[in-house]
């Protein structure tokens, strides 16, 4: 393919410094031609406390972040973004946004707008976290106008144990929701490998499937007019292509 | 898990697009990648060049946290502009905040050149004049000298990566000498990678470039064959008998 052909972006990723998995996952799922660039936040503690200092750091990466001239910025971490409540995604991305210059969004503002684009009301939702991290979670997405019919974590809290972990836990775990109430399921924390499960969920339990990672990749690839399906990481990502159109992975 | 079978840290120059993309593109089953970025300015200065090497402290300590296998300061000039003691110092402060062994693009270079035995090379830069005559001091250590350097003499560094993959190769082929027994291509914000393979083809002698350089000595450094036959010799190198063949590279330059 010749490069006018193609479409081409810089994603600004910015990860938890102990993040081992989402920076994989993008480069998976992103078609030739789109780039990640990655900048780290401390995190190694998925824990009120450390989550608050991550921040801090945050506007210095994002800069360095549009010194590479990023055409969008993406907070890949997802209970640091909806850590107090809502409307705290939406001061992340204005932070990000005034120190950068640069389009930003967050995996939950992401993640929020991938359910309500697949216009689900209600979620099953599946993490990595513990009892306290899904509460604020749960809170988080019923502020924003989605019921939360069941919630299992896998109550972790040192990230690196989480980025671990194989894609059969995500399974396992979302085959033991409760999800005949829900239009959707939901797998939260972008350092766990979530990618490879999210097909077979799809296939086993009917309802379409959203990842914080698949879902981050998803409102990058839109802020970048990226309208192309890909294939492979369940519903959301094929459905990318405009109603209608010619799917092309 | 990603990265069961090797995680690699990247330090980028925070300016730097073109490191990682390669690094990711070449990455085989089981192998991750991992950046943090070094701040500093674009325009590669004398002062800018000199201030990575602390700034390039901060950025080992984020990638420390995914516990990589090794850990790679991906910027040339940034690693051979006040000389090989320089340079080797910053592999031994990166080792000492990572836990594990540090690879540096200068390094790699002078090594990858060391191991085919050439004394005689021919460079191609983007750099301006200082810094071009630092690199030719740098490899003068090694007892390598440069025949010939072709520029493209610019300062911006982000800019480096607006050079398109056809001009690289087309300098490279304008410059080169007979004398020369190989050429480098030096600076990890130049999309050399993807005409390393046809400049060899075409010229018949070993073309080694930044990236490429950077990644063998980290792969070697993991004792992991990447199976990659398309980036040229150096990369294919790794698949000769096996990885685990060679001494685990350990802190050197």
């Amino acid at each position: 393919m010749t490069p006018e052909l193609q479409k081409t972006g810089r994603i600004g990723l910015l990860v938890p410094s102990s993040n081992t998995t989402v920076e994989a996952e993008f480069y998976r799922a992103l078609p030739r031609g789109v780039t990640v660039h990655a900048a780290r936040l401390f995190l190694t503690r998925i824990a009120p406390e450390s989550i608050l200092k991550m921040v801090e750091d945050m506007e210095t990466q994002a800069k360095l972040l549009a010194t590479a001239d990023v055409d969008v910025i993406v907070l890949g971490a997802t209970a640091p973004s909806f850590l107090k409540g809502l409307g705290y995604d939406r001061e992340l991305i204005a932070k990000i946004e005034a120190a950068t210059g640069r389009s930003a969004t967050t995996t939950s503002t992401a993640l929020v707008q991938a359910i309500q684009h697949l216009g689900a009301r209600r979620v099953a939702l599946g993490s990595a976290y513990d009892e306290k991290v899904n509460a604020i979670a749960k809170a988080f997405l019923e502020a924003s106008g989605i019921e939360v019919v069941d919630v299992k974590g896998l109550a972790l809290v040192d990230n690196l144990v989480v980025g671990r972990l194989g894609p059969d836990s995500a399974y396992k775990l979302a085959l033991g929701l409760e999800h005949s109430k829900a239009d959707a399921i939901v797998l939260s924390c972008t350092n766990w490998q979530t990618l490879d499960a999210i097909e077979r969920i799809e296939r086993e339990t009917g309802k379409p499937v959203i990842s914080t990672s698949q879902a981050s990749i998803w409102a990058a690839l839109r802020m970048l007019d990226y309208r192309h399906g890909i294939e492979g990481y369940g519903k959301l990502l094929r459905e990318l292509a405009p109603a209608g159109q010619t799917q092309t992975a | 898990m990603y990265g069961w079978r090797g995680r690699i840290g990247l330090l980028v120059p925070s300016i730097n697009t073109t490191m990682e993309t390669e690094f990711w593109r070449i990455a085989p089953h089981g192998v991750s990648v991992h950046s943090a970025r070094i701040a500093g300015g674009r325009h590669g200065t004398p002062e800018e060049l000199r201030s990575m090497e602390n700034a390039s402290k901060k950025a080992a300590e984020e990638v420390a946290m995914v516990e990589p296998d090794v850990v790679v300061y991906g910027c040339t000039s940034g690693s051979f502009f006040e000389g090989p003691e320089w340079n080797k110092k910053i592999c031994e402060q990166l080792s000492a905040i990572t836990k594990a062994p540090t690879v540096t693009t200068a390094g790699a270079m002078a090594a990858c050149l060391m191991a085919g035995g050439y004394k005689k090379v021919d460079v191609v830069t983007p750099y301006v004049e200082l810094t071009n005559e630092r690199l030719k001091q740098f490899l003068k250590t090694y007892g390598i000298d440069v025949v010939k350097l072709g520029t493209f003499d610019m300062l911006d560094m982000f800019d480096h990566a607006k050079i398109q993959p056809e001009e690289i190769y087309q300098k490279v082929k304008e410059i080169t000498t007979p004398e020369a027994e190989a050429v480098f291509v030096a600076c990890t914000q130049l999309r050399a990678l993807e005409v390393a393979d046809m400049l060899e083809r075409d010229l018949g002698k070993p073309v080694y470039t930044a990236v490429q350089a950077s990644a063998w000595q980290a792969y070697e450094a993991m004792g992991v064959d990447p199976k990659i036959d398309d980036c040229g010799s150096l990369l294919r190198q790794l698949s000769d008998g096996g990885a685990r063949r060679r001494t685990p590279l350990r802190r050197s330059a």
